[in-house]
Order: structure tokens, then C-alpha cells, then sequence
């Protein structure tokens, strides 16, 4: 590209708010381009699951014995999953005793009895369960219908969600340690997850404690990003506005708590104390 | 209901998307965010409206500017001007940081944008023209079509002003004073045939420099 410099003319009164106007009107803000294809949780879901079973089959034998995360190999991460799969079985057919379980010791029996098992064997058995989950899910039918297990109650459309982000950040876990590339989801289902941790970011403040209260505008770059203002932090008093870019990608690794703030590429703007806290906040929504 | 259960409704939460049809500045409280273009440019794909806010403020000047030069008229210009960040805004994955700076690709897209306007206004007033030409009298033009008019003579001044004497002289007279080919003849002191060759030469000039300009910003 080519061209003289012309010289800046001082711009007309009321161009800037014209010009913002129509330029809302041709494209709502906070929505991404190019848009990604919506799809339904389920639909993530199904997608997470057979990308975490094609990681599976791709898996050496001496893989499965790679410790991967706290005390388990990769074979009781399996088992941990299947452990899930089934407490949400449970949830799906009305079982109370799963809305407060705890999401590590109450799979801890499905992580261990993994143990000497063919890897092949705990490779059925977890995608048997991912699959249950599904049909449970379709026969169902009401993704609106509130759910409770491992703490949380959220509507099931959530929990798909949820499902969908774990799956993949579990598949990046083994990925890790089997020396594989890390994979990244499809645009699809990479905005149910940046929505979704958006919505969450008052409930993780809650989590982590956050008083001030904070006027919260995230800005997600890339293929499954987008725009939100969020209110997060206590209601009471004036919110400090704070500005919060990055890329999707790595703010869900972030609420997976598997990177840091100082791995991300971060542009903040406003109170530098309370953008912090609003990461830890993020990262607090971590299941494990 | 178990007392420990969090309650994490996401539908509940308060949260918006930003931006729906509100004009005027970005909350006074927020702060630039700034950035390299390439980073503006995620900004604007991810639909944040305050980066098309700022990117506003640091090159409407010039955007709107280049406009000016191109059209010398203001409501023009601001039309033009409009248009170019409306498009940025629509179609910010058009934009390459990789093959210049958003300054420069506003500002060609500006130039662009402002030599259309004056092409479609020079093949308008050439079927008037014509139009004109074969009417035995004159259309009674109403007020708003006389202001069309006035302003489509204004955009098409600074074209004009590049044209040789003799063919800007019959230009003016023929569509900023509204005169007939004869009383064009007339008022120049040229044969009639005269006159209508060099308004036909006028016009086919004026669109060939504004092709080479096109192709010169391009």
C-alpha cells in the first residue's frame, strides 16, 4: 500500500458518535468475526469426547504409566474421568449424594481401580461412560434443567460445557507428559467455553474472596473469542473499571489453572490490584 | 438442599455484551488500551468496542481528512469517512497488519471510497446531461432534489479544477451554472458543436484522472 499523507483535519462535531452508531448497528459489539458455527453443548461435548478417545488410541502402552497430575498416571486420569462420568450419571437420574461430593475423592475409587488393568480396558470403559453421559443427556432432552454434582448447581447445558473444557484440559495433561503437541479445540467449542468462564468470573470471585468491586471489560482475541462487561466483586460502592486483553485460548488455560498470569499475553488497563485479582479470580474456577 | 452447594447459575450472572447500539464515548473511566496494530486489530475481530473507539480517536483525523481532500466537500467527506470505519468495524479480518499499518489502509480505503463517490456523481450528472439534452424543457426540481444537485456539484469541483482551461470553462458553465450546450456555446464564444465536444472530452478526461488516482493510491 501506497499513499501521501493527508494532512489531519480537526473532525466534525458529532462524526464520532455517528460513526460508532452505525458502526454497532452493522455488527453487535462483543461478537467475534469471523462467527464460529454455534453448536449445542451437547454437541462440544461429543466433540471433546472423541477427540480425547482418538488421544487415547494414539497412546503407547508405557504412556498410560506416566504420572500426569497430583498422585495419578495417566491411567488413573482415565479412571478419574470415568469416576465423573459416572457421578454425572448419577446427577442425570436425580442421585442427591452427588450434588456435594467432592470432584477428586469421590472418583478417587475409579482412578485406582485402574491400576494393572490393560490400558485398553480402561479405554472402553471411559469412553462407555462418555457415552452414557450422552444418551442420558439426548433422552433428557431439557438442557435448561438445573443440575447439581461436585459442588456446583448449574443448568445442564453448563455442566456440558464444563464436561467439554475438563475432557480437553485433561487430553493437554496427558499430551504433556506422552511428549505430544497440545491441541487447542474448534472455534465452536472453544466460545461455549470463553462464554461460559466469562459468566463464571463473579462466582470464582466469590470463591477466592474478592471484595472491591470491579467493572470488568474482557476482551478474548481469536477464533472463539469475543467481548464482555462483567460486574464482578461485591455490588456495594463504585466498581473500578478495568480492561482485560488476551488471547482465548489462554485465558482457558488460565481458568484451568494450568498456566499463570505472568505465561499469558496480557493487556490491562485500570487498578493493576484488582486486574490481579480478577486473574486469580479466573484462575480459582478450576475444578483440579 | 445441602448448605455447602455453590450456587454457580452463569445465566445469572451480571454481564452484557458490550456496546449494543450506544453511541459516544467508551465509559470516561476506561482507559486506552493501545497496542500495536496487530493487536487492535484482534481487538476489533473480538468485538470490542472500545478499541473501534480509539481507533477512532487516533485516525478519524486523518481518515476523515483524506476524504476532504479528495471530495472538498464536508458532508461528503464525513459520509466517507463513516463508511470507512463502518467497514473496519463490519470486516476487521480485511485489515493485514502484516502488509501495512491500519493508518495507511484507513486512509487508502478513505481515498478509495471518496473517488467513488465523485465517479457515481460524474455518471449521474452525465445522464442528467443527457438527459437534459433530450428534453424539450427543463424538469421542475424540487427542493431536496436542487440540494442533491448543489452538493453533487460541490463534490465534483475538485476534479474539475484539474481539467485544461478550455474544458473546465464549458464544465462549469454546463453543470455548476446550469447552462444548455447552446447558451454554453454562447457564453464562451465557441460554436455549439464546440461546445459539446469539449464537455463530452471534459467528461472522459475527468474519469481517466480519477482512474490514474485510483490506481495510484492502490
Amino acid at each position: 500500500m501506497t499513499g501521501d499523507t493527508p494532512e489531519p483535519m480537526m473532525v466534525p462535531a458529532g462524526l464520532r458518535e455517528r460513526v460508532l452508531e452505525a458502526s454497532w448497528q452493522a455488527r453487535a459489539a462483543g461478537r467475534s468475526v469471523p462467527e464460529v458455527q454455534e453448536i449445542s453443548p451437547a454437541e462440544a461435548f461429543s466433540r471433546a469426547a472423541d477427540a480425547f478417545y482418538g488421544l487415547l488410541c494414539a497412546l503407547a502402552d508405557e504412556d498410560w504409566a506416566r504420572p500426569v497430575l497430583r498422585d495419578l498416571d495417566v491411567q488413573g486420569l482415565v479412571g478419574h474421568l470415568i469416576g465423573v462420568e459416572e457421578d454425572v450419571h448419577r446427577c442425570l437420574a436425580g442421585d442427591t449424594n452427588v450434588a456435594e461430593a467432592d470432584h477428586v475423592s469421590s472418583t478417587q475409587a475409579a482412578a485406582t481401580r485402574q491400576a494393572g488393568r490393560p490400558p485398553a480396558t480402561t479405554r472402553g470403559e471411559w469412553r462407555r461412560a462418555a457415552d452414557r453421559s450422552l444418551d442420558l443427556v439426548r433422552a433428557d432432552g431439557d438442557l435448561e434443567a438445573e443440575v447439581a454434582v461436585h459442588g456446583m448447581r448449574l443448568p445442564l447445558s453448563a455442566l456440558l460445557v464444563v464436561r467439554a473444557f475438563e475432557l480437553w484440559i485433561h487430553d493437554n495433561d496427558i499430551r504433556r507428559v506422552a511428549g505430544l503437541p497440545a491441541s487447542v479445540p474448534d472455534g465452536s467449542t472453544l466460545h461455549l467455553m470463553t462464554e461460559l468462564a466469562a459468566r463464571m468470573l463473579p462466582y470464582g470471585a466469590t470463591l477466592t474472596g474478592l471484595r472491591e468491586p470491579v467493572s470488568l471489560h474482557l476482551v478474548l482475541t481469536g477464533p472463539g473469542g469475543g467481548t464482555w462487561d462483567v460486574a464482578v466483586g461485591k455490588r456495594a460502592g463504585d466498581p473500578a473499571p478495568v480492561s482485560i486483553v488476551t488471547d482465548a485460548v489462554g485465558f482457558c488455560r488460565l481458568v484451568a489453572n494450568r498456566v499463570t498470569p505472568d505465561d499469558l499475553d496480557l493487556h490491562v488497563t485500570g487498578d493493576p490490584g484488582r486486574a490481579a485479582k480478577v486473574l486469580a479470580a479466573a484462575a480459582a474456577l478450576a475444578l483440579d | 438442599m445441602p448448605t455447602t452447594l455453590q450456587e454457580v447459575r452463569p445465566d445469572r450472572a451480571v454481564i452484557s455484551r458490550p456496546g449494543h447500539c450506544t453511541a459516544g464515548p467508551p465509559r470516561a473511566s476506561v482507559f486506552e488500551v493501545g497496542g500495536s496494530d496487530a493487536l487492535l486489530a484482534a481487538r476489533l475481530a473480538a468485538g470490542d468496542d472500545h478499541a473501534l473507539a480509539e481507533v477512532f480517536d487516533r485516525l478519524a483525523p486523518v481518515v476523515y481528512g483524506a476524504a476532504l481532500r479528495v471530495l472538498g466537500e464536508d458532508s461528503a467527506a464525513q459520509d466517507v469517512a463513516q463508511d470507512v470505519f463502518v467497514e473496519l468495524w463490519a470486516h476487521p479480518d480485511r485489515y493485514d497488519p502484516a502488509a501495512g499499518s491500519l493508518r495507511t489502509y484507513l486512509i487508502v480505503l478513505a481515498r478509495h471510497r471518496a473517488v467513488d463517490v465523485v465517479r457515481s456523481e460524474l455518471r449521474r450528472i452525465a445522464r442528467q446531461e443527457r438527459h437534459y439534452r433530450l428534453s424539450p424543457e427543463q424538469p421542475h426540481l424540487s427542493v431536496s432534489e436542487e440540494v442533491t444537485a448543489a452538493e453533487a456539484a460541490s463534490v465534483v469541483r475538485a476534479a474539475v479544477r484539474q481539467l485544461p482551461e478550455a474544458q473546465r470553462r464549458v464544465v462549469e458553465l454546463a453543470y455548476f451554472q446550469g447552462l444548455t450546450c447552446r447558451e454554453v456555446a454562447r457564453a464562451a464564444d465557441i460554436p455549439e458543436g464546440t461546445a459539446k465536444s469539449r464537455l463530452r472530452l471534459a467528461l472522459a478526461k475527468l474519469e481517466t484522472v480519477l482512474d490514474r488516482e485510483l490506481l495510484e493510491w492502490s
